[in-house]
C-alpha cells in the first residue's frame, strides 16, 4: 500500500487546524473551564497559562505517543496523569524560575494544569492511538486554539475591565472601566457572550 | 509466585515511568532551585529596600524566632537583619493573615531599635480588584510610617500614632492592620528575650 504525500500533508494541516476552530477545546468541547475562568481577567497570564498548556500538551502527547503501544487499558488513566504531573511540574519549576511575577499571578492555577481535561483528553482521544508526528501536531493545535480563545477572552475582559490592553492603556480617558468584568462574574459573563458568538458563527457556517 | 508475575507484568510500564519522571522532575528541580531561590531573595530585597532606603544589605538572622502565626499553629519566623556600614537600621520579617478573598502576605519593616514601624509592603495576596486590593495603595500604607510596633490603635480620625481603615475595604484593611498587631507584639517579645534588642523600660 502507497500513502500519498499530499493526502498526509493535508491531513496534518487538518488536525492543525482542528484544535482552532472545528474542535476548539474551549468554545466547542467545553474543555478546560477552570483556567478559561479564572486566569483570563488580562491578557499576560492567559498567553502565560496558554504556553504552558502548549508546551505541557505537546510533551504528555508525545510521551503517551510513545508508550501507547505498551499500555494496559485499565492503568491507561493512571499513566495519563504520571506523565502530565510530570511536565505540568517541570512548567511549574520553569515559570518560577524564568517568569517569577507570572508564576505568582496564575498562582495555584499552573499546577492545576494536572486536571486539565484537554490535556488528558488529548492523550486518550489522539496520542494514544497516533503516531508521535500527528500527536505533536495535535497537541500544537489544540494549544494554540486554547490559548487563542484564552486571549480573546482576557482581551476582552482587560480593554472593558481595566481600559488597558496588555497593562497599555488603549481606551480615552473619558472611559470608565467596569471593574466588574475583572472580577470572577465577569469571567461567567465575557464566556457566556463569545460562546453565543461561536454557535451563531458555527450555525451560519453549517 | 504467579500473583507476583501478573503484578509486574501488568505494572511495569507505571513502576518503570515512575522512576523515569521522577528523575527528570530531580534533574530539573536541581538544575532550577538555586536560581528559584535568588529570585526569592531578589524580590524580598527589593521590597525591603523600599521600606528601609538607608539599608544597604539585608542578612538572614542565624536563628528563627518562634512566634504563632494567625491561624493558631506554631511558625519559626526568619528575620533579616537591615544594615548599613555594619549598623542595624532595621528588621524585616514576613507576615501572612487572612483577607477577604485569600492570604494576605506583607513584608513588614520596623526600626532598628524595634519601637516604630517603617512601613509594609504587600508580597501576595488576592483580594477584590478596585476594593480591597486597595490596602496595596500609598495612601493606606503611608500612614504606618512611624507609628509604635505593637498593638496598632484603629481610629477613625487619624490622630499621630494610629491608624484608620479603608472604607469599602474594611474587611482587607483590618486584616492587615490585625496580622501587623498580631506579628509585631510577638516579634518585639522575642526579639526582646533574645537580648536582639532593648527592652522598652531600658531604651
Amino acid at each position: 500500500m502507497t500513502t500519498n504525500p499530499d493526502g498526509q500533508a493535508s491531513n496534518y494541516t487538518k488536525t492543525l487546524l482542528a484544535g482552532l476552530w472545528r474542535e476548539n477545546p474551549v468554545f466547542r468541547l467545553l474543555l478546560g473551564m477552570c483556567p478559561t475562568l479564572a486566569v483570563t481577567a488580562a491578557v499576560k497570564p492567559a498567553l502565560t497559562m496558554g504556553c504552558c498548556v502548549i508546551f505541557v500538551l505537546v510533551c504528555s502527547n508525545i510521551m503517551v505517543s510513545l508508550m501507547r503501544n505498551l499500555l494496559k487499558p485499565h492503568l491507561r488513566i493512571l499513566m495519563f496523569t504520571l506523565t502530565i504531573s510530570t511536565f505540568v511540574t517541570i512548567a511549574d519549576l520553569l515559570l518560577k524560575a524564568f517568569q517569577p511575577a507570572m508564576s505568582e499571578a496564575l498562582g495555584p492555577y499552573v499546577p492545576l494544569i494536572i486536571v486539565n481535561c484537554v490535556i488528558i483528553c488529548r492523550a486518550e482521544a489522539c496520542a494514544s492511538k497516533n503516531p508521535m508526528l500527528t500527536s505533536i501536531i495535535d497537541a500544537f493545535g489544540m494549544g494554540i486554539g486554547f490559548t487563542l480563545t484564552l486571549c480573546v477572552l482576557a482581551g476582552v475582559r482587560e480593554v472593558i475591565g481595566t481600559g488597558k490592553f496588555f497593562d497599555i492603556r488603549v481606551m480615552p480617558d473619558a472611559f470608565v472601566p467596569w471593574a466588574a468584568l475583572t472580577m470572577p462574574v465577569g469571567a461567567f459573563l465575557t464566556l457566556g457572550f463569545l460562546l453565543a458568538a461561536a454557535n451563531i458563527i458555527s450555525k451560519k457556517h453549517s | 509466585m504467579r500473583s507476583i508475575k501478573h503484578f509486574f507484568e501488568q505494572s511495569w510500564l507505571l513502576i518503570v515511568a515512575s522512576f523515569f519522571f521522577g528523575l527528570l522532575i530531580a534533574v530539573t528541580n536541581a538544575a532550577l532551585s538555586a536560581r528559584i531561590a535568588w529570585n526569592a531573595t531578589a524580590k524580598l530585597n527589593t521590597l525591603a529596600g523600599g521600606l528601609l532606603p538607608s539599608a544597604t544589605k539585608f542578612t538572614p538572622l542565624d536563628e528563627t524566632i518562634d512566634i504563632v502565626a494567625r491561624g493558631g499553629k506554631p511558625q519559626a519566623l526568619q528575620l533579616y537583619r537591615a544594615t548599613d556600614n555594619g549598623e542595624t537600621v532595621g528588621w524585616i520579617f514576613t507576615a501572612v493573615g487572612s483577607g477577604f478573598a485569600d492570604k494576605i502576605e506583607l513584608v513588614v519593616a520596623v526600626n532598628g531599635d524595634l519601637q516604630s514601624l517603617a512601613g509594609f509592603v504587600i508580597l501576595a495576596s488576592n483580594e477584590t480588584p478596585g476594593f480591597g486590593d486597595r490596602i496595596k495603595e500609598d495612601g493606606f500604607r503611608n500612614q504606618f510610617k512611624g507609628v509604635p510596633a505593637g498593638e496598632l490603635v484603629i481610629s477613625n480620625s487619624g490622630e499621630p500614632g494610629t491608624v484608620v481603615t479603608i472604607s469599602g475595604a474594611t474587611v482587607s484593611s483590618t486584616a492587615v492592620i490585625e496580622t501587623l498587631s498580631h506579628y509585631l507584639t510577638q516579634v518585639k517579645e522575642q526579639m526582646q528575650q533574645k537580648g536582639l534588642v532593648d527592652h522598652d523600660d531600658e531604651s
